[in-house]
């Protein structure tokens, strides 16, 4: 009875700032890592040229 | 005038110690769920000892210190001080007993370094250990993560009192909601959902490197726990390594990076609050201080020629750094290679970014963000102040869920704590060159005792000195607590002492 009532779009619409704020979250550190990884290739980079 | 405590006061704190007592009580048979699940029967009646001697100890406490006086401020910052010395030798008891660690005073440590969340560890043989007392050690890890005290005030008082032992004992000076048991819950509701996405991350992770299904699940559970708690511990000896997967790598960097944030912060930005993100100060500071980080360890260990490629430098270099800065702990390389390979420069840097540590109010430990960032916008007010004619007013800001004036009452208060970990990180190495280790790896494990952090450079272990592992076991519960509420539990011991003194 419980999952023939349950609606997904219900669900997300309900829930939708917690989701997103996960999504946020999850956003920062992959913006955190992609910053250190340029700067590893940044650097390799530069001592190749050096 | 500085209150002194009387005999009554003792009795307010003793009984409600020996209540949180009760609560390690019960928490010491969550491991037995899993001792069962795994049919390590052998196992289950160390827990049910410690669990009895938890019991009786705390009980007989309360039949004799039952008091009706309120819990007060200074009750309550003398009760976050001690709860962690008071829990520290109950908890050790199965690890000593199940023969985990060589002694009882190495099983102290390690119950000190997961109750502190830090990760160092003097268990012998990790990878052969069963399987509930792995758990143990991580669920250690979660409980004091979320806070032992936090835990313990869900479950024992309502009263309102109990948000000032909750943040003021461990600089968690801002509430969510004035409620405590609102407040208990919001945190256990964020961590338990990290968590859960972790478990279930890392065990998919794993299972799709090709580990069967029971071990992935079963290393899902506790890494994830370790990693949102800012931990360390590792079911294995060669820690996040142990399955030579930058994805599995990635995922504890994710994990540990979102356990490192403010609890405010979550509950900020997952209420809807998502310009957080952009303006909060200690983002910004732990985003700028680890970018820093990593271009001056990265740089210094190319430039030393320790690593060549960029997808090496980022696994090692920018995990290290990554996992000092969250004060996690957790290593894709070796205490033998960082002390052998790594140069002293970087070692040092390394300490010094285990000591700037994670936010505040978070699972981790060390000066913490918000006051990095705080000393750095004083700093600019000074210069700003100076560069201006005399008649003007400087005036600075800055934003932590709401804009607050940068005053310099404040500014000094960050800079004293600041001071603390200073004289604790100063003070520990020079225990440690004192028992013969050289100056470079003693700076980067004192620093990761007091940051609680858990990287290691081959000093922890069990041969060890005694005095070295006391002073570790001291320098980890005074990092957790951020110092002041020591210094006021030996200000009041101090005092009592004088007036007993007086009075004979």
């Amino acid at each position: 009875m419980g999952l023939r009532s349950f609606s997904l779009r219900a669900f997300l619409k309900k829930n939708l700032d917690f989701i997103a704020g996960i999504l946020g979250e999850v956003g920062l550190t992959a913006a955190i890592m992609a910053v250190a990884f340029a700067i590893c290739v940044l650097l390799v980079l530069i001592k190749s040229v050096v | 005038m500085i209150p002194y405590l009387t005999k009554e006061d003792f009795k307010v704190i003793g009984f409600n110690l020996c209540r949180i007592g009760n609560v390690l009580g019960f928490l010491l048979l969550v491991p037995i769920i899993v001792a069962v699940i795994y049919k390590e029967f052998d196992i289950v009646p160390h827990f049910i000892i410690a669990s009895a001697v938890t019991f009786i100890l705390c009980n007989v406490g309360i039949h004799f210190l039952q008091t009706d006086k309120k819990m007060e401020l200074k009750h309550a910052l003398c009760l976050a001080a001690v709860a962690w010395i008071f829990c520290m030798p109950l908890a050790a008891i199965p690890l000593w007993s199940t023969g985990t660690t060589g002694s009882y005073l190495d099983a102290n440590f390690d119950a000190m370094s997961g109750f502190t969340t830090t990760g160092l560890s003097l268990a012998q043989g990790v990878d052969h250990l069963p399987y509930s007392i792995n758990f143990y050690r991580h669920f250690l890890q979660f409980v004091g993560g979320i806070g032992i005290i936090v835990v313990s005030l869900m479950i024992l008082s309502k009263s309102e009192i109990s948000s000032v032992l909750a943040f003021k004992g461990e600089a968690r000076d801002m509430g969510i909601r004035p409620n405590i048991v609102r407040t208990s819950r919001i945190i256990l509701g964020i961590a338990l959902t990290f968590m859960v996405l972790g478990a279930v991350l890392f065990s998919v992770v794993a299972i799709s490197e090709g580990a069967n299904v029971g071990t992935s699940v079963f290393d899902g559970v506790n890494y994830s726990m370790a990693a949102f708690s800012t931990g360390g511990f590792a079911p294995h000896s060669q820690s996040i390594l142990f399955y030579h997967s930058t994805l599995y790598e990635i995922v504890a960097l994710v994990m540990f990076l979102i356990g490192s944030f403010n609890f405010t912060f979550h509950y900020a930005v997952l209420s809807g609050k998502r310009r957080e993100i952009f303006k909060n100060i200690e983002i910004k500071t732990v985003f700028i201080t680890l970018t820093l980080s990593t271009l001056v360890i990265a740089g210094l260990l190319l430039y030393f020629n320790v690593y060549s490629s960029a997808s090496i430098l980022f696994r090692k270099a920018f995990f290290q750094a990554a996992s000092a800065h969250t004060t996690t702990g957790f290593g894709t390389i070796n205490s033998a290679q960082i002390a052998g390979l790594w140069p002293s420069a970087v070692l040092f840097l390394m300490s010094i970014i285990m000591i700037l540590g994670a936010c505040a109010n978070s699972t981790g430990g060390g000066i913490k963000a918000i006051r990095v960032g705080i000393i750095i916008k004083s700093f600019f007010r000074e210069i700003k102040k100076a560069l201006s004619p005399s008649s003007a007013v400087v005036t600075e800001k800055y934003h932590h869920i709401e804009d607050t004036p940068l005053t310099d009452t404040i500014a000094r208060g960050a800079m004293l704590i600041a001071l603390g970990y200073v004289i604790l990180f100063v003070f520990g190495t020079t225990v440690t060159v004192l028992c013969g280790y050289n100056a470079s790896n003693s700076m980067y494990e004192t620093g990761s005792a007091v940051g609680n952090v858990g990287l290691s450079s081959g000093i922890t272990s069990p041969a060890m000195p005694a005095p070295l592992k006391i002073t570790y076991i001291f320098l980890m519960w005074a990092g957790r607590l951020e110092i002041i509420a020591v210094l006021v539990l030996i200000g009041f011991v101090i005092l009592a002492l004088r007036k007993g003194v007086r009075r004979r």
